[in-house]
């Protein structure tokens, strides 16, 4: 908002122009967090996946471009950027354009509410947490889309494996969500992080801020939440070991099958600032989100201007934190098959979810 | 005009095109994706007239669901392309009448109503209320709501367990 | 029911051990080699490209005719009386002028076939097998140490002596004495 309002101001003493103005303040800040978070993210999550699998199968990963290889997915980017973009005759070519910003979009449009820090959040609307939730669905017609103007047979089986998956799993999602919701009464994820604040115990998965007996009653059933959700984020955003719907070794790649050079990229992209948002959202709501587990430096030394910054800093590397346990999981596990898949959402996460909501709900009323 | 102006018709403009493509549009592939954009617009006009609940709900139920489970139907289905749709005239008269009536009762209701216009009001978050009036107006009529929607998807299971 | 949360205990149980155990290989040493920076220490029989000695080579011919594949072309001059060619390492004295040593490494199959024939020892297989070239006749290796000039004098020499020879069988007088030096 502070951007906003710089950028709105600079235009405005230009043109004179108040739509001039907010036109270039929104667009402006609408990118930022492209440029300054999601692109440098996608760069380095793609060279930590490697390097991380790498040192996991006692490999090296990428070593020769930039000390430790951390350049090579530069000069990936770079290679895709030059790279002939094919699209196959019998593709539907319309949709096949689409369905790579499609599916971006919906990954960005989480970006928005995403509460970088209490100076930062792109858009501090009431309904964050519900917004996060709608924004997915764009995802879902994406991959929908992608696979099918892709006339292919593992395009299309990856992608309704994809948007069956997304739309399981989100309902324990919501579950959880709805349990958040019913104990701090606010899907504003900025309250939801102030709510928060203080030290590590006043976190949600410690039962939330006060000393209360219900605080303790919630500590468990907390616990509960937050796997399930971690879970069922993971499954939404096609991670492993619920990759089913790009298996390489049935379906050659899922719905991207067919994608090469920049639209490959962006979905690419859109899968790694997925991660990061899932990631930040199950910190925003269980983990303090940007708040500090130990107080502020710039409280003890007395410089105000450094909590945003420090914040900043806390809300990515717990960001980073769960991206890094995701790829974990990654190199842990084998994928779930179909039937499996189904199984732990409809057997396991939503009747476990329910109960949770049904216990957290008679605690809240106590 | 200002910059939600400018938004606004942005966003009809998605609304009335991409509604004016779900109909006439020969591929129900495309009708459904453009269906899909129709509900983005509405959410988006929903988020103007500060209705952000109503909006976030649209998006999750409409483009999130709805859209997704027709595109699931369609894509099941064998034929996409060449589906013949009625798009001819037929039975011009009885039509002419139904859409007379209809439109006849929309301007009817456009010109009677008393809109209410508020400038300069800020958009309040609507959820609370909202859920107040849920459970406590209408709570009769969202739990029947409720039972409604079980009652079908009880049935929809026992009719897929056939 | 009881089964139902042994299933999620057990799901649990599994997962966390299995993430442990990637956990603990995260900090095992990688086993990878960096090549180019770090090579392999090679076996002590490695056979890789060849090497010929020439100092030693008495232009035998005998490695070319045991390679299988043709790739080693040998061509020899006699000497004239009175050159010295020197001695092989292991004291056989040498007789022929080695004109031409050609080794197609293209071809080579790496056999060592050519190395045992060799009564000096002068043929042999090394440890470097970093050779690619984009030109295939660039694999073509010239081990001769004279230089072009020479290898032509030599040649010109031995002709002109046969040729002495004919003129002088021709003419019935005894050859030319040993002591005479013809070229250099």
């Amino acid at each position: 908002m502070i951007i906003y309002d710089f950028l709105y101001n600079l235009v405005f003493s230009i043109t004179q122009s108040a739509v001039a103005g907010d036109i270039t303040a929104m667009v402006i800040s609408a990118l930022l967090p492209l440029f300054i978070l999601v692109l440098p993210f996608a760069l380095l999550a793609v060279w930590l996946e490697r390097k991380v699998s790498a040192h996991m199968q006692d490999r090296l990963g990428p070593m020769r471009t930039g000390s430790h290889g951390w350049l090579q997915t530069v000069a990936d980017v770079i290679k895709l950027l030059q790279k002939e973009d094919i699209v196959a005759a019998a593709n539907d070519r319309t949709l096949f354009n689409i369905a790579p910003i499609l599916v971006f979009a919906g990954s960005y449009l989480v970006f928005a509410a995403l509460p970088f820090s209490s100076a930062y959040i792109g858009s501090n609307i009431d309904l964050g947490l519900i917004f996060i939730i709608a924004a997915s669905g764009f995802v879902v017609a994406g991959i929908l889309m992608a696979g099918w103007s892709s006339n292919n047979k593992y395009s299309l089986l990856g992608a309704m494996r994809s948007a069956a998956q997304i739309i399981s799993y989100e309902i324990p999602t919501i579950l959880v969500i709805l349990t958040i919701i019913m104990i701090t009464g606010t899907t504003n994820l900025r309250t939801l992080s102030e709510m928060q604040t203080g030290y590590f115990w006043n976190w949600m998965i410690f039962g939330g801020a006060g000393f209360s007996l219900s605080k303790f009653l919630f500590i468990p059933f907390m616990l509960i939440g937050f796997v399930t959700l971690f879970i069922s984020t993971l499954a939404e955003v096609n991670r492993t070991p619920f990759d089913i719907p790009e298996a390489e070794s049935e379906l050659v790649s899922g719905y991207h099958t067919e994608y090469s050079g920049m639209k490959f990229a962006m979905f690419f992209m859109a899968e790694y600032a997925n991660m990061f948002a899932v990631s930040a959202i199950v910190s925003a709501i269980f983990l303090g989100g940007y708040q500090s587990p130990f107080g502020y430096l710039g409280n003890t030394f007395g410089l105000h201007w450094l909590i945003p910054i420090e914040q900043f800093l806390w809300f990515a590397s717990k960001g980073v934190f769960f991206v890094l346990v995701q790829m974990w999981l990654r190199w842990t596990l084998p994928r779930l098959r179909v039937d499996q898949l189904m199984a732990l959402c409809w057997k396991y996460l939503i009747p476990i979810a329910f109960v949770n909501l049904i216990i957290i709900g008679l605690i809240t009323v106590l | 005009m200002s910059i939600y102006d400018i938004i606004f018709y942005l966003f009809a403009a998605i609304t009335l095109i991409s509604a004016f493509f779900v109909v006439t549009i020969r591929n129900i592939v495309y009708s459904a994706f453009f269906l899909l954009f129709t509900f983005f617009g509405v959410a988006g006009i929903y988020v103007i007239l500060g209705a952000d609940f109503v909006a976030m709900v649209q998006l999750i139920i409409y483009v999130g669901g709805i859209v997704i489970l027709m595109l699931f139907g369609v894509m099941l289905t064998n034929k996409i392309t060449s589906v013949a749709i009625k798009t001819g005239t037929s039975q011009i008269v009885p039509a002419a009448i139904g859409v007379g009536m209809f439109a006849g009762i929309l301007t009817a209701t456009l010109v009677n109503s008393h809109w209410r216009k508020v400038d300069t009001a800020p958009l309040l978050p609507t959820t609370q209320s909202l859920g107040l009036m849920l459970i406590s107006e209408y709570g009769i009529i969202f739990e029947l709501l409720g039972i409604i929607l079980l009652i079908a998807l009880i049935g929809a299971a026992s009719l897929a367990r056939k | 029911m009881k089964e139902y949360f042994q299933n999620i205990w057990y799901g649990f149980a599994t997962i966390l051990t299995g993430m442990r155990v990637t956990f603990k290989h995260l900090f095992v040493p990688a086993v990878t080699i960096q090549y180019p920076d770090v090579k392999l220490q090679l076996p002590e029989r490695e056979r890789n490209r060849l090497y010929v000695n020439m100092d030693d080579c008495i232009g035998c011919d005998q490695c070319a005719r045991a390679c299988p594949v043709d790739c080693i072309s040998i061509e020899t001059v006699k000497s004239i009386p009175g050159e010295d060619l020197g001695k092989t390492s292991n004291g056989k004295k040498k007789a022929l002028w080695v004109t031409k040593f050609d080794i197609d490494i293209a071809k080579c199959c790496f056999c060592q076939l050519c190395v045992f024939p060799c009564p000096t020892e002068c043929i042999y297989m090394t440890d470097v097998y970093e050779f690619s070239e984009f030109e295939r006749n660039k694999l073509v290796y010239d081990f001769v140490t004279l230089t072009p000039v020479e290898r032509e004098e030599k040649k010109a020499n031995y002709a002109k002596l046969e040729a002495e020879k004919a003129a002088l069988k021709a003419a019935g007088t005894p050859p030319a004495k040993p002591s005479e030096k013809v070229g250099d």
